[in-house]
């Protein structure tokens, strides 16, 4: 009876959508909100019995799990298989995924449950409904991975794969598409196995032939997985990666260019580092002139001016020809060393010290001061202060010396961190020191305004 | 620096919130994120380990939290709640209930509660319609009412609702003639406002962004184990707390000494601390001012800034890179960043937000890795800026939109910078966003793609976030996240160097503060709602700290709830409890449940709040005075008018019946009454301790149980006359459930000192936040200034009169102001010898104007009438000292 005036009422109200949670004027939504409102004793239908009870299973799992009671979870979610079978088409649609998800959490960590019981699981739970059976499927493989057990991994991703429900929707295909990936990263995870089997094999053996074919075998499967996926807007490193690397090895250079440079540079895709750096490597791989390495990092260099490989940047820099790269070469280390991370990268600073004392005695102070006077605000306390001389003398005196020299070329030689470090005595570095002091009184750019 | 290698395969899409059809890959996060692939080198596979992290487990020493200090001497009130706010009858056919206001209970009891404020300025523009004396109107025209003939009529009836109220012809003529007005322009002109206010109490209800941040901090010491808690206390919360305290690995803290105290001019909302090339600093957010202060190696506060937000502060963040910088956000949109050396600058405005069109006017902003680069959050999404390139470019570090798959409805809640914590820590360049739903944790190399994505589950806003370093050198990070409600979750985040950073098995929750009601002892019900009220009050300040090592890791946990009641909790790690260990269930200890009592001792001695203001009385004295007192002898007794006019109970000698020895007994508890208070008080498992309080006040008369067999022998006789009037205060039964009506308790209106300067009479015992309603109200009511009768009627107008200039303040334009500081050595003061002040601009009406930010100068005059041993750097008093008064008023309308 109850069931039945519901129906007849459901179409006629708006806030009817089944939406887990209200939403406020402000267009924000509180999940906190159906606890105020049931608070105060409101009219309105009361939520059946059933409905009741299984929301408050639902909350004792959840409280279990998040104290780590396994087993008292393992205990609930017994009974709250029960959700399968309510009466509410609503709830019945969504409970498949909150028994999915809960459940698998408790598997996983369950002290007494097996990989046989997950697998059950897991089987059961795809055929309950229809909206699930590929995000289980895919959850399914990588805990299967996750134990080592690629070969049954594989089968379950085979299987996924050829799963259709009505007609296609996008998020479906997506979901395929990420299944076939993940099933050509597994082929190449053997195929890279067994590229390493090659590599132990004479080249003359008779087994190395059909080694080889097999891998050809596998390659060639293995792209067609991975490449619809790759296509897509998002962020696919391990799968561009190994893609990359299996062109590579069978020598479809063009192949690998296009996809990386597709990754690289399509703007739909989000502007992605690895990218850069894949494209880089590849491209150092190649032996490609330095003039097209430089334009690649110039623009990982804008993404990421922190980058590690912005040391390998300025060398390149440094080596080239052109002016304005030795300008960019001063830039890219003043870059570097804007960020917290880097403030005790020795490389960096030797390399500043360096480069920093070859600029000026190359008389281009205006690419100095360039540089130093967005910085000259905050560089000082940053990475000069009386603080930081006292403790970088205290734990790395070679990086004391070089930030040494850096600040007394930028400050000159009243600057707190470079009399600090001056002044103090030390038998190794005297020579060093020495050297350091006259750098200073000829270079600084403060001395040079004089 | 090293970036990952490898980044966890991810979707991304472009659009608005809750895009259905994108398929949300987050479920590839929460446990799964342990399930690294085999890395594209497959050697890489094998040496990742996340197997040993999976049974990484904090656990309690006890099963909830304890209190540090004793409860301060205010009384806290838990404010509205939505039984206060919300329809209490709702529309039968509706599949989910909804949430209304309940405009017409609160309207209607404003009218009868406040009736003068609200009809008093009518009933002077109606005064030529009434004759206020003498008894027999002569005049010819119809509209002119007798007001002593109406009250006559009127007197004696309660208007409420009364079905018998006679009504006179004079009544439904004066009806007639104020019924247009009466209805019209309180109601459409009231219930506007009224209803906007309650609108916004309501959010607040659902979400209080204020203490975004938390309250409470954690300032490390000289020695490890030593620190001082910071944190606001006082029953409006404006007195900064500097409490020392140490933490061992074997016992619980030790409080040293009184704490420090500053008594600043509004309540603290959030407090912030770092540590920056050895120097401790410490930044105070108020409502509208934001202070900053240097805490010596001694831990000694030293002042430095105060800054006045006019528009309202909404967060506050230090610089983890240079010494004393800070950034502000107003609520107009304006970000500004503070430096000794650059003073203050404007670096961001918009006062739309992000992505999408949003009403909150929250803003945030905190550092990044790059000194120079700063987020700005609202709660749409959150920007990442350039303090020296061109104002207002960025890129956007996080949307609210199908990039990180939200949902519909999802707002930004939270960021935080996850800063540099030691060379064993995650990335500094990683930043926690926290909505209502999930938690993202974003690289700022890679923008807008969050690295990881859990959905927390918290039935409340989690608005306090807390990284710690790790315990111990390979153990991943514990996070802590607390939510408005008081639930705690610990998160464990691995991923150092060049990995990704990811969940080290499932997040786990904490006890609450309610979880230590068992450590109480038993009460009678009255007092247990009071201490369960008190548990439960918000969290608003959380802090932690790991205490010097031991041979394993120990977690101090404190919080800070918004009754001002610091909490605090032990936990271990407990790193590999194998296969089949279960925690063995924490139980409290002597000392614990002791520590309990005590509290509890000391918070049953904090009166009760008083209600903000008592419902008028309607009292007819003055009426009454007009009739002379019948001298009639013998019939009525002196003594029987004398109780009438006291209002107090009558006894028998009033009557002048001399005491009989057969005389009734006195009123006292009838045996049900007693047995269904404790059966309630057993009920509430009190029966313990009502017991007790019942023996101890039968202890004092001492001859109460004889009369009680007296009773028993008299049965039924004289039942009729026992009454319940002699109870001990503590037997008295449990309030009804709706205890929150304040016409319940009819105490006089406290009126803090502060407030008389400013306020009129009107306006005693009216909250400060509904005296501006008010005003707003009156001031747009037509007024006549010159009236000549009512005395009391002209004082209510005047505030009107004065109020209304000042919101006719031409909006400045987000000036930025500085003024020069003052010259008072920096550093090397000492707390008990130095008594700074920041002296105050010229009291102005706290209407806030667009954006400013002022720097005010820093002075040294010394302000006498402050405790010696406090310190005394006040905020301003640009605003009548209201806030004093109560964090959040009871409405009374």
């Amino acid at each position: 009876m109850s069931d039945f005036s519901e129906e007849l009422i459901r179409p006629t109200t708006e806030d009817e959508q089944g939406e887990p949670c209200v939403r406020s004027g402000s267009g924000m939504c509180f999940p906190w909100l159906q606890k105020h409102i049931e608070s105060i004793a409101s009219g309105g239908k009361q939520e059946k019995d059933f409905a009741q009870t299984t929301s408050a299973c639902l909350n004792f799992i959840q409280e279990a799990l998040l104290k780590h009671q396994w087993q008292r979870a393992a205990e609930y979610m017994h009974s709250y298989l029960q959700v399968l079978e309510d009466t509410d088409s609503n709830k019945r649609q969504g409970a498949p995924e909150i028994v999915w998800r809960l459940g698998s959490e408790i598997l996983y960590y369950h002290p007494k449950s097996s990989v046989e019981t997950f697998n059950t699981f897991a089987d059961r739970m795809k055929n309950i409904g229809i909206t699930n059976y590929l995000k289980i499927s895919l959850q399914h493989a990588l805990y299967l991975l996750h134990h080592g057990l690629l070969e049954d991994a594989n089968r379950i991703l085979t299987q996924a794969e050829t799963w259709r429900y009505g007609e296609k929707s996008s998020s479906q295909e997506v979901l395929v598409n990420l299944i076939q990936a993940y099933k050509g990263l597994l082929q190449y995870y053997s195929w890279y196995k067994k590229k390493m089997e090659l590599s132990k094999l004479d080249k003359d053996d008779y087994a190395y032939n059909t080694a080889s074919q097999n891998m050809l075998n596998h390659s060639w499967k293995t792209s067609i997985n991975l490449c619809t996926l790759i296509q897509i807007p998002g962020v696919w490193d391990p799968f561009v990666k190994s893609y990359i690397e299996m062109l590579e090895f069978y020598g479809d250079q063009d192949g690998a260019r296009e996809v990386l440079n597709n990754y690289a540079y399509d703007e739909k895709f989000p502007s992605n580092p690895n990218a850069h750096v894949y494209l880089y490597n590849f491209l150092k791989r190649e032996k490609a002139p330095r003039e097209k390495l430089i334009s690649v990092l110039k623009i990982l260099y804008q993404i990421v001016p922190s980058h590690k490989l912005m040391l390998e940047f300025h060398r390149l820099l440094r080596k080239s020809d052109k002016e304005e790269h030795h300008k960019l070469g001063l830039e890219v280390l003043f870059g570097i060393l804007d960020f917290a991370g880097c403030t005790k990268n020795i490389t960096a600073w030797k390399y500043l010290a360096k480069y920093l004392k070859q600029t000026l005695m190359g008389s281009h102070l205006a690419w100095v001061q360039e540089e130093w006077n967005s910085r000259k605000s905050w560089w000082p306390s940053f990475h000069f202060s009386y603080f930081w001389a006292k403790s970088n003398w205290k734990d790395d005196k070679t990086l004391a010396c070089e930030k040494a020299l850096v600040a007394g070329l930028l400050l000159g030689k009243g600057c707190k961190y470079f009399r600090y470090i001056s002044k103090q005595d030390h038998q190794v570095l005297k020579k060093k020191m020495k050297q350091m002091k006259k750098s200073v009184k000829k270079y600084s750019i403060v001395n040079s305004g004089l | 620096m090293d970036f990952p290698s490898s980044l966890p395969p991810s979707l991304f899409m472009t659009g608005p919130l809750g895009q259905s059809d994108v398929p949300d890959l987050s479920f590839m996060c929460s446990w799964r994120d342990a399930l690294t692939l085999p890395a594209s080198s497959p050697q890489g596979s094998q040496d990742s380990a996340p197997h040993v992290a999976k049974a990484l487990l904090w656990e309690p020493d006890m099963p909830g939290p304890l209190p540090l200090l004793p409860p301060g001497p205010d009384p806290w009130d838990p404010g509205l709640t939505a039984k206060d706010l919300l329809f209490r009858g709702g529309y039968q056919f509706r599949r989910h209930p909804r949430a209304v206001l309940d405009v017409t209970e609160q309207i209607s009891r404003f009218l009868w509660n406040h009736g003068d404020i609200a009809f008093a300025p009518l009933g002077r523009l109606l005064l030529e319609n009434f004759k206020l004396e003498g008894a027999h109107s002569r005049s010819k025209t119809k509209t002119v009412v007798s007001v002593k003939r109406l009250h006559q009529d009127l007197g004696g009836h309660q208007p409420w609702g009364c079905p018998w109220a006679y009504l006179s012809q004079r009544q439904r003529r004066f009806s007639i003639l104020g019924a247009p007005i009466l209805s019209t322009s309180v109601a459409s002109l009231l219930g506007e406002l009224l209803h906007e206010e309650l609108a916004l109490r309501w959010e607040q209800l659902l979400l209080d962004d204020a203490c975004t941040g938390g309250a409470l901090a954690w300032v490390p010491g000289r020695t490890p184990g030593a620190g001082q808690l910071v944190y606001p206390m006082g029953g409006a919360m404006d007195t900064l707390c500097f409490q020392k305290v140490s933490l061992t690995p074997e016992s619980e803290p030790q409080v040293l000494s009184d704490p420090g105290r500053i008594q600043l001019r509004g309540p603290v909302r959030q407090v912030v601390t770092r540590s920056v090339q050895g120097e401790a600093l410490l930044a105070v957010r108020s409502d509208h001012h934001c202070g900053l202060w240097k805490v010596s190696t001694q831990g000694q506060p030293a002042p430095l800034q105060v800054l006045q937000v006019d528009k309202g502060a909404t967060g506050i963040s230090l610089s983890p890179h240079l010494p004393g910088e800070l950034v502000i956000c107003s609520r107009s949109g304006v970000v500004c960043l503070w430096s000794a050396e650059d003073g203050l600058r404007q670096i961001y405005k918009d006062p739309e937000t992000l992505v999408f069109r949003d009403p909150s006017s929250w803003r945030w902003a905190d550092f990044t890795a790059h000194p120079r680069v700063l987020t700005v959050g609202d709660r749409t999404g959150v920007k990442m800026v350039d303090t020296q390139g061109p104002p207002g470019c960025g890129l956007l570090l996080f949307r609210g939109g199908a990039e990180a798959s939200c949902q519909k409805g999802e707002r930004v809640l939270l960021t935080q910078h996850l800063g540099d914590l030691g060379p064993e820590s995650l990335h500094p360049m990683l930043h926690l966003i926290c909505t209502q739903f999930s938690l993202y944790l974003v690289d700022e190399r890679l923008p807008l793609v969050p690295l990881l994505k859990w959905n927390h589950g918290l039935r409340s806003a989690p608005l306090l976030a807390r990284l710690l370093p790790p315990p111990r050198p390979g153990l991943p990070q514990p996070l802590l996240l607390a939510s408005q409600g008081g639930e705690l979750q610990l998160l464990h985040l691995a991923g150092v160097g060049a990995s990704t950073p990811r969940l080290v098995g499932l997040p786990q929750s904490l006890p609450t503060r309610s979880d230590s009601l068992s450590a109480f002892p038993l009460l009678e019900p009255k007092s247990h709602r009071r201490l369960q009220e008190r548990l439960k009050a918000p969290t608003v300040g959380l802090a932690a700290a790991i205490p010097p090592p031991a041979s394993t890791p120990v977690l101090s946990l404190f919080q800070l709830s918004a009754a001002g009641d610091v909490f605090h909790q032990r936990l271990h790690l407990r790193a590999d409890p194998g296969p089949n260990a279960r925690a063995p269930a924490a139980s409290w200890t002597p000392q614990a449940t002791a520590c309990c009592s005590r509290w509890l001792e000391a918070l049953l001695e904090v009166p009760l709040t008083p209600p903000v203001w008592a419902a008028p009385t309607f009292s007819h004295r003055r009426l009454l005075g007009g009739f002379e007192p019948q001298k009639v002898e013998g019939l009525v007794p002196e003594g029987f008018r004398r109780a009438m006019a006291q209002g107090r109970l009558l006894q028998r000698r009033d009557l002048g019946l001399l005491p009989t020895e057969e005389r009734p007994p006195a009123p006292e508890p009838g045996p049900e009454d007693e047995l269904s208070e404790r059966l309630e008080a057993a009920w509430e498992f009190g029966a313990a301790a009502w017991w007790e309080r019942q023996r101890g006040s039968r202890a004092g008369p001492g001859k109460q149980p004889k009369r009680h067999k007296r009773r028993t022998q008299l049965s039924s006789t004289f039942s009729s006359l026992s009454g319940r009037v002699d109870l001990s205060d503590a037997a008295s039964p449990a309030p009804s459930p709706d205890h929150t009506l304040p016409e319940a308790r009819p105490q006089p209106p406290r009126t803090p000192p502060s407030q008389e300067l400013t306020q009129e009479p009107w306006a005693q015992g009216v909250p400060s936040e509904r005296q501006q309603t008010l005003r707003d109200y009156m001031a747009e009511l037509p007024l006549r200034t010159d009236t000549p009768g009512g005395a009391s009627a002209l004082s209510s107008q005047t505030p009107s009169v004065r109020a209304t200039p000042s919101r006719q303040h031409a909006p400045q334009d987000c000036t930025v102001q500085q003024l020069p500081r003052g010259d008072t050595p920096e550093g090397t003061t000492l707390l008990s010898s130095q008594t700074p002040s920041v002296r105050a601009t010229p009291s102005r009406p706290h209407t806030p104007r667009d954006g400013i930010v002022q720097q005010l100068p820093r002075g040294d005059t010394p302000e006498g009438a402050t405790p010696p041993s406090s310190q005394t750097p006040s905020f301003l008093a640009t605003r009548s000292g209201s806030q004093r008064l109560r964090k959040k008023p009871r409405m009374g309308f």
